[in-house]
């Protein structure tokens, strides 16, 4: 009886297990801020410069064997900027570069998703200062015991999106290019909403 | 190079870095000068970025000018100066080495605690020496500032003194550093 019990048992666990598997759909998670980055590099008189923004929500559903069903969705409150120099975060919050008074935030919401050598490709659309356009990212997602870590990196031309006008548009000072870099510690979405 | 030529003239190496540093101080002056009151956009960060790679030139040309002199002392100074005179000169000379190093590190300190990296002539980019720091770098801009003030009042006193040594005391220190001369005055 009691041998019994313990085959179906085993029964039933191997069954969840296979059809979890075949049917898995993407993990909801969502960021946790304390733990998470979200950074930019600038080119600006030659050297490198690295800005934060420190308030962002991101909506991650994923799952390695379900990238069909996965997606994210990050929005980023440009106020949030920070350069380490309050000179600098003024200027960049000002009308010739993020014009945060008529576009405070951010969008990035991915397409679709494919497999790499090294992690994963997404390709999805950035939304900035009114402007979106495609911008790829890549990365690397590796499941921890609380959930999940997402790092990755992006590059974009900061004036596709018209961020710098007038002088802020010669690429002299500050190059065109931007590279973003982010880590994002994941939770399960059930567990904190 | 003939020892005897070293001992009553500077180097043709000491001159050119004497003249060439002489040169990037006068331009530093310009581009700080004209920068720091500009608001921060484009010019100023053109205008900086230039100040900063003339100040890197500065202080590595400056350590090739120590080793030089280390390795080639210059002329003794005239034997008629008194020892008041001969103190004075070591001093401001002095002063101006110091000054020499101060001024471009401590702009350098002042972009690092501010987190606006100093790039060479956009080539390379030299590592910041300290955390980002507000307080330390308004102590630092001060310290830049007040030792601008310095060398100015330094150099007009090395001009000073070398027109005086040339117009009136008609000897050849002022002969001695200038390229494409011969000093015939005599001690």
């Amino acid at each position: 009886m009691r041998r019994a019990a313990i085959s179906v048992t085993m029964l039933c666990m191997a069954s969840v297990a296979t059809v979890g598997h075949a049917a898995s759909p993407a993990t909801s998670y969502t960021a946790d801020p304390s733990a998470s980055r979200l950074d930019f590099i600038g080119i600006q008189a030659g050297a490198e410069f690295k800005g934060s923004f420190h308030r962002f929500t991101a909506a991650i559903d994923f799952a390695p064997d379900a990238l069909a069903s996965s997606h994210f969705d990050v929005q980023i409150d440009l106020n949030s900027l920070d350069t380490m120099d309050n000179d600098r975060d003024t200027t960049m919050r000002g009308p010739d570069i993020f014009d945060i008074a008529h576009f405070s935030a951010s969008r990035y919401v991915t397409r679709s998703f494919t497999k790499t050598p090294t992690g994963y490709s997404a390709a999805g659309t950035l939304t900035l200062h009114g402007v979106t356009k495609d911008v790829p990212i890549d990365f690397v997602f590796v499941s921890t015991p609380g959930g999940a870590k997402l790092e990755g990196t992006a590059k974009l031309n900061r004036l596709e999106f018209g961020v710098g006008q007038g002088d802020w548009k010669s690429t002299e000072q500050v190059k065109d290019l931007v590279k973003v870099a982010f880590s994002l510690m994941l939770k399960p979405r059930s567990l904190s909403e | 190079m003939p020892t005897q030529e070293s001992r009553t003239r500077f180097t043709a190496m000491a001159q050119l870095l004497h003249w060439l540093i002489a040169a990037l101080i006068v331009t530093q002056f310009a581009l700080g000068w004209t920068a720091v009151d500009l608001p921060l956009g484009t010019h100023k960060l053109a205008l900086f970025a230039r100040h900063k790679s003339f100040g890197m030139t500065v202080l590595m040309l400056t350590i090739v000018r120590v080793v030089w002199r280390w390795a080639n002392p210059p002329p003794e100074l005239p034997a008629g100066m008194t020892p008041l005179e001969r103190t004075l000169a070591r001093a401001t000379h002095l002063a101006f080495y110091a000054l020499l190093f101060a001024m471009p590190i401590t702009g350098w300190l002042m972009s690092s605690a501010k987190k606006y990296s100093v790039s060479w002539f956009g080539l390379f980019t030299w590592p910041d020496l300290i955390a980002q720091n507000k307080t330390a770098f308004e102590a630092l801009k001060t310290t830049h500032d007040y030792l601008s003030d310095v060398l100015l009042v330094i150099a007009v006193l090395h001009i000073l003194a070398a027109l005086k040594h040339h117009f009136l005391n008609k000897d050849d220190v002022f002969l001695r550093m200038l390229p494409f001369t011969k000093s015939k005055r005599g001690p």
